[in-house]
């Protein structure tokens, strides 16, 4: 022990104890048994069915790109369940708790959260949909789609890819158990200094929170390299940068981004565990710390991170325009150029997250110019992807919907961002409910450019489309929930109503409250019409089979190759030539043509040690969040013999002869001449899908 | 595709590689490494950052400053052990060069043992501050100037693993391509780090001494 | 010449532009404090949102109206308008689509820096401008704890905890300061958000011609007593105001740094107690700004609030309440 510490601390468990396990929390305990429950109807079936086996050699052990995104994506929809479920109780404790005669149950003057559980359900929300939700999402459909659009087998680094999912997953795990084993920070998913100081914050929530973001931070880091190294080294011959796809632009950009910001975060994060666990001074009103240095650092990642998230929604959103609007992305030079202005301004804004702090005009103003700045190559997307659909043929099926609902949310978070930006309007609303309304706003366009791509791509890796209806269905239920409840949000923001009260002082906000209550409930509404979708979708897979070109009206490389696609992602590799390369193909007829012969391909081994690597990183997470020093010590030094395990052992990968692959290849080609059969009888519902099965080969494609 | 017209003819283009280009593993290899790298950067300069806030006078809280126990001849002697081991191991590299396997453990050996020399000076510059009562909790500024010292220090002693490893990897297997891609991927690391010490050292050591 | 234009930008789009919010909130009286501010400093606030809000609103309008045109002129099967497979690429619009962005930016900028000079917390010259060269302002100290406000009249020599009381037609400037964590010292209708953080002064102004009674905030996060930090700010008369002062100053409370460390201890001002000191300690404010420099903290006991009502028994049993 290095610091005095509030409560006991033994040497076998640290701080860890009985009287840590909320077991007569009335939300938590049911919970809790609802949740062991749960895992044990999972893993019976698991075992009843004998998926362990399949389960782990074709998933936990995989290196496969686009498993592993698959997962980060599952991830991604538990984690943003997880934090719908802390957005729902924050309303629900808000509308409550209004007025000094409101009830309160459960131990709180009002409402049924005291302030301490109401504290670390606001902070989860916000740290597990920013970094746990978004990120992972993000991070999957870049895992999946990057290496296809850019004609590569794989990753630049396989082994690296499953590293860093097994670590995101860890974070996950380990924010997951802060339920139950424990609390959660309370003060915020940014904290504060000087509140996350042990004076202040004696419990382990902040150690939680410091080392499932850190985590996070190694695992993004890690993921970001595999991505920029492979759009630098593993394109196919002839895709020179002007004829990058646009998502693979946006993913370049943002991974730029998240390699060069997130070590901001790390080293924010390492010194505040150091004030906790040392007893150093960093950000400590007193002794000479500075706790100004903290929200600084914090932000000098928090807003490149900002646009770590929103440039690959912006790049789906530049993917699903063109599709469903049967032309090319107008100005596809000024929108690389505006991502990478993005990028690049993203590192000059982030005292903009605190112009009240008091620093001199000067410094405000500047900051206030840079931040609008932004606003600049953000327009011109915008205006972009509208001329995108000027002069196009526009199908609005689900997808389609989802993106222009982001466009105009990011309309409105856009218009909102620049009243933000301005330090005069700034000091009226910043930490008002305003704020939130906006970042929710540009939060939910990426929320909204995910499930359109969500629909957009789930066809390539599963070969099977999204029931249209139901999607429709749970986008308009959606897209009225986020009506219901951030319209009144801006609006309590200009009556004055501040973030994050437990309770609510002032009795004449409780209609918007009642409002923003009922628009939680349609959101349910549409998290259950999701559910519906996922079943529905998977009940009629064999009707909604796809070959590899699913909409018909697709530009890019992956959808020359199958769907599903082949664990070895093409046969051979396309030669490319042209910016859009299969609607050049397609517009002259060579789309169908087929490689000649096919060659010996070399593919990477799967892998137990990345798993493995990341069970030990929670492990050493958990240990020292509860300051168990002894497994602390081992479980560091587990994952540094493994890694010299690992490298001295390789990977010699191993080759698929040519031979197999033109069986396999065949067999793909036979099955989706069927679907092309079958679609002829059954035309799909929604858009170009019924004429867009264009499988019918002549035989000068041969 | 713009409006523009295609340049390329569609009957006569190239649809497949039909080259089998493979991509070179070690370029890839030190291009990811690069980029790790680069992230090792942004991790110092943030120190860096972290050190300069908090190097006025009042972060030291009037408790001890660099300047009262800052020896530069002593941490010069740190600099020098450090230089010669990446002096040590670009002889190493160049012994690489001509295959020459004992050339480049020799190298290695030297390398790995500068390193120690310069871990140890720290470990024994460090606990003599400790009895001397100066830890990282004395004040905001002394805070600063254990972690940026002491971040680097780790590297080193991680750096330090990575010989041995290397070295026993080119004893048992020689020069392959995954061995030789990590030597040089180290030499970048070993590299970095004493590039890093200059910075420790002029603007934490001798800055600190003289003001 | 300035003041009549901005009145009338004011009251001219003020109506325009919070017609649709007003007519949403229908006859419920104005609860827009945002859009109702009583002093100089929130007023200059409103103007520059009116203007970003005009400027920003005619281009995100005509833009989602654009969107909107294209999304019915395109639709598929409708042959409403012209399709071009191949279309991606003018000049023209390129050089419009950077065009009204940069200038949309460029004159926001002017604003931007103008506005932020007229309310800089430290020296807001809508205020400073306006003052007589004798005007007496009125000073207030304001130190935040964990979770009360304490407004010191180093001027009187007084103190008033959770409740601020002003003369109008004055300049008022605050030196503000935390004792434990950082938060945000906020009234809507009078003066805009200022951090407030240990170990650290920061500053604000504010002036008022509106006599009344306004809501006062703690706007950031400072820990479980947030909620109910809030102060009310009355704006009185100067006749009212001197008889407050002289109310106050035979109040039996004093106020020294000893009392103080008391008075900072972790409290939750659920019952919103407002206590008058009639004499305070001579630069007090500095002296809890030095101790916090020195490392002095009030520590807050593991889990305070995991049973609200059991805290609240508790600081009702230690004679706090």
């Amino acid at each position: 022990m290095l610091v005095d510490l509030p409560g006991g601390w033994s040497p076998l468990l640290g701080r860890l104890a009985w009287s840590q396990i909320p077991y007569a929390n009335p939300i938590l305990a049911p919970l809790f048994v609802a949740v062991v429950i749960g895992a044990i109807i999972l893993l019976g079936l698991i075992t009843y069915y004998g998926k362990w086996t399949y389960l782990w050699k074709e998933w936990l052990t995989t290196v496969d790109h686009k498993k592993l995104g698959v997962m980060y994506i599952i991830i991604g929809l538990v984690m943003l369940f997880r934090g719908f479920i802390d957005g729902l109780m924050i309303r629900t404790q808000q509308v409550w708790a209004v007025g000094p005669h409101s009830t309160g149950v459960f131990g709180s003057l009002h409402g049924y959260l005291t302030p301490f559980h109401f504290g670390q359900v606001y902070s989860a929300h916000g740290l597990i949909m920013i970094l746990l939700a978004a990120t992972p999402l993000l991070v999957g459909f870049m895992n999946i789609i990057v290496p296809i659009q850019v004609g590569a087998r794989d990753m630049a680094y396989p082994y690296l890819n499953a590293l860093g999912l097994w670590i995101t997953a860890a974070a996950a795990a380990l924010i997951m158990i802060s339920l139950f084993v424990g609390d959660f920070a309370h003060n915020g998913w940014f904290e504060y200094a000087p509140i996350f100081e042990l004076q202040y914050s004696p419990g382990v929530g902040v150690d939680y929170w410091i080392w499932t973001l850190q985590l996070v931070a190694l695992g993004t880091t890690l993921g970001g390299i595999n991505i920029l190294a492979t759009v630098i080294k593993m394109r196919a011959p002839g895709m020179t940068w002007g004829k990058l796809p646009i998502f693979v632009w946006a993913s370049l950009s943002a991974n730029v981004i998240a390699l060069t910001s997130f070590p901001a975060l790390q080293v924010a994060l390492a010194l505040v565990a150091a004030d906790r666990y040392l007893g150093a001074h960093f950000f400590t009103a007193g002794m000479g710390g500075n706790l100004m240095l903290y929200t600084n650092l914090f932000w000098i990642w928090g807003h490149p991170e900002v646009y770590f998230v929103i440039l690959p929604a912006f790049g789906m959103m530049s993917e699903i325009f063109p599709t469903f609007s049967e032309k090319p992305l107008f100005g596809y030079i000024t929108m690389v150029l505006a991502s990478m202005a993005i990028a690049g301004v993203s590192w000059l804004v982030w005292l903009h997250h605190f112009f009240t702090m008091g620093a001199g005009p000067y410094v405000n103003t500047a900051f206030s110019v840079a931040t609008m700045l932004v606003g600049i190559p953000t327009g011109v997307k915008v205006f972009n992807w509208a001329f995108t659909m000027y002069r196009g043929r526009l199908t609005f099926n689900a997808a389609m919907l989802w993106a222009i609902g982001a466009l105009f949310l990011l309309l409105i978070g856009g218009m909102t961002g620049m009243m933000l930006a301005i330090p005069a309007i700034n000091y009226m609303v910043h930490n008002s409910v305003f704020v939130v309304a906006h970042f929710h706003s540009m939060l939910l366009v990426i929320v909204y450019a995910i499930f359109g791509s969500v629909l957009y791509w789930f066809p390539k890796v599963f070969g099977f489309k999204l029931d249209e209806f139901w999607a429709k269905t749970m986008f308009w239920l959606f897209s009225a929930g986020t009506a219901l409840v951030f319209v009144p949000m801006y609006m309590l923001g200009f009556m004055g109503m501040t973030r994050r009260l437990e309770y609510v002082f002032n009795t004449s906000w409780q209609s918007y409250l009642d409002v923003m209550e009922l628009g939680i409930v349609v959101y349910t509404l549409s998290v259950l019409a999701f559910f519906i979708l996922l079943y529905v979708s998977i009940r009629d897979h064999a009707k909604n089979r796809v070959g590899a070109d699913a909409w018909g009206t697709s530009r890019s490389l992956e959808w020359m190759t199958h769907s599903p696609v082949p664990f070895y992602n093409f046969a051979v590799l396309p030669h490319v030539n042209e910016r859009d390369e299969l609607a050049w193909r397609r517009q002259h007829g060579i789309d169908q043509v087929r490689p000649a012969h096919y060659d010996d391909i070399h593919m990477p081994n799967n892998t137990g040690v990345a798993i493995i690597m990341g069970g030990l990183t929670f492990v050493l997470g958990f240990a020292l969040t509860w300051r168990i020093w002894w497994l602390c010590i081992v479980s560091l030094l587990a994952i540094i013999l493994l890694m010299i395990i690992r490298s001295f052992k390789g990977d010699p990968g191993y080759i698929i002869t040519g031979a197999e692959l033109q069986r396999m290849e065949e067999e793909a080609y036979r099955r989706e001449a069927q679907i092309a059969d079958s679609h002829h009888s059954h035309p799909v519902s929604g858009g170009v899908v019924g004429n867009a099965m264009a499988y019918q080969r002549n035989d000068s494609s041969k | 595709m713009s409006a523009h017209a295609s340049t390329v003819d569609p009957k006569k283009a190239e649809l497949w590689d039909t080259h089998h280009h493979s991509h070179d593993v070690i370029s890839t290899r030190t291009l990811g490494y690069f980029l790790y790298l680069l992230s090792d950067g942004m991790l110092f300069a943030t120190l860096f950052a972290a050190y300069g806030v908090l190097s006025y006078q009042h972060s030291y809280f009037g408790g001890p400053t660099p300047a009262e126990f800052v020896k530069p001849w002593y941490t010069f002697a740190q600099t020098i052990a450090l230089f010669l081991s990446v002096l040590a191991y670009g002889f190493g590299m160049n012994a690489l060069k001509h295959k020459n396997k004992s050339g480049l453990i020799n190298g290695m050996l030297a390398a790995f043992v500068l390193g120690v020399v310069f871990l140890v000076l720290d470990i024994h510059d460090m606990s003599h501050l400790y009895s001397m009562g100066i830890t990282i909790a004395s004040s905001g500024g002394m805070s600063a100037f254990m972690v940026l010292t002491q971040v680097h220090a780790t590297h080193i002693f991680f750096g330090l693993i990575w010989i041995l490893v290397m070295i026993a990897q080119v004893m048992t297997k020689g020069f392959t391509e995954e061995t030789v891609g990590r030597l040089l991927t180290l030499r970048m690391f070993w590299h970095l780090q004493a590039v890093i010490w200059v910075f420790v050292y002029i603007f934490v050591y001798l800055w600190g001494y003289i003001s | 010449m300035e003041i009549k234009w901005r009145n009338w930008l004011k009251n001219g789009w003020r109506a325009v532009a919070l017609a649709p919010v007003l007519l949403l909130s229908g006859c419920a009286g104005n609860t827009y404090w945002i859009f109702d501010p009583k002093g100089i400093m929130a007023k200059t606030n409103l103007f520059y949102m009116i203007v970003d809000v005009v400027i920003m609103g005619a281009i995100v309008g005509l833009t989602a109206l654009l969107v909107v045109w294209f999304m019915w002129r395109y639709k598929k099967g409708k042959n409403r308008g012209k399709y071009d497979p191949h279309w991606s690429h003018s000049n023209t619009i390129e050089v419009f689509v950077w065009g009204i962005p940069i200038i949309a930016v460029g004159f926001l900028s002017y604003f931007a820096v103008k506005g932020t000079f007229e309310i800089n917390p430290y020296n807001p010259t809508v205020i400073t401008h306006h003052m007589k060269p004798n005007g007496d302002p009125v000073e207030v100290d304001v130190i935040a704890t964990d979770w009360q406000w304490l407004f010191v009249y180093p001027q009187y020599h007084m103190a008033v905890a959770n409740e601020l009381v002003l003369p109008v037609h004055t300049p008022v400037f605050f030196r503000l300061t935390s004792s434990a964590v950082t938060t945000t010292f906020f009234i809507p209708q009078l003066v805009g958000m200022i951090d407030v953080m240990p170990g650290m002064r920061t500053k604000n102004a504010l002036m008022s011609d509106h006599v009344g009674e306004y809501q006062g905030i703690a706007s950031d996060f400072a820990g479980a007593g947030t909620s109910w930090m809030t102060f009310k700010t009355k704006m009185v008369s100067a006749g009212d105001f001197s008889q407050w002062v002289q109310q106050v100053q035979k109040a039996p409370g004093s106020m020294t740094y000893a009392s103080f460390n008391r008075f900072a201890q972790p409290y939750i001002d659920v019952h919103h107690h407002v206590v008058y000191f009639s004499a305070v300690e001579p630069g007090l404010f500095d002296h809890v700004m030095a101790e916090v420099m020195r490392g002095k903290t009030w520590p807050l006991p593991p889990m305070m609030t995991e049973n609200m009502v059991e805290y609240m028994q508790k600081q009702a049993a230690e004679h706090r309440d």
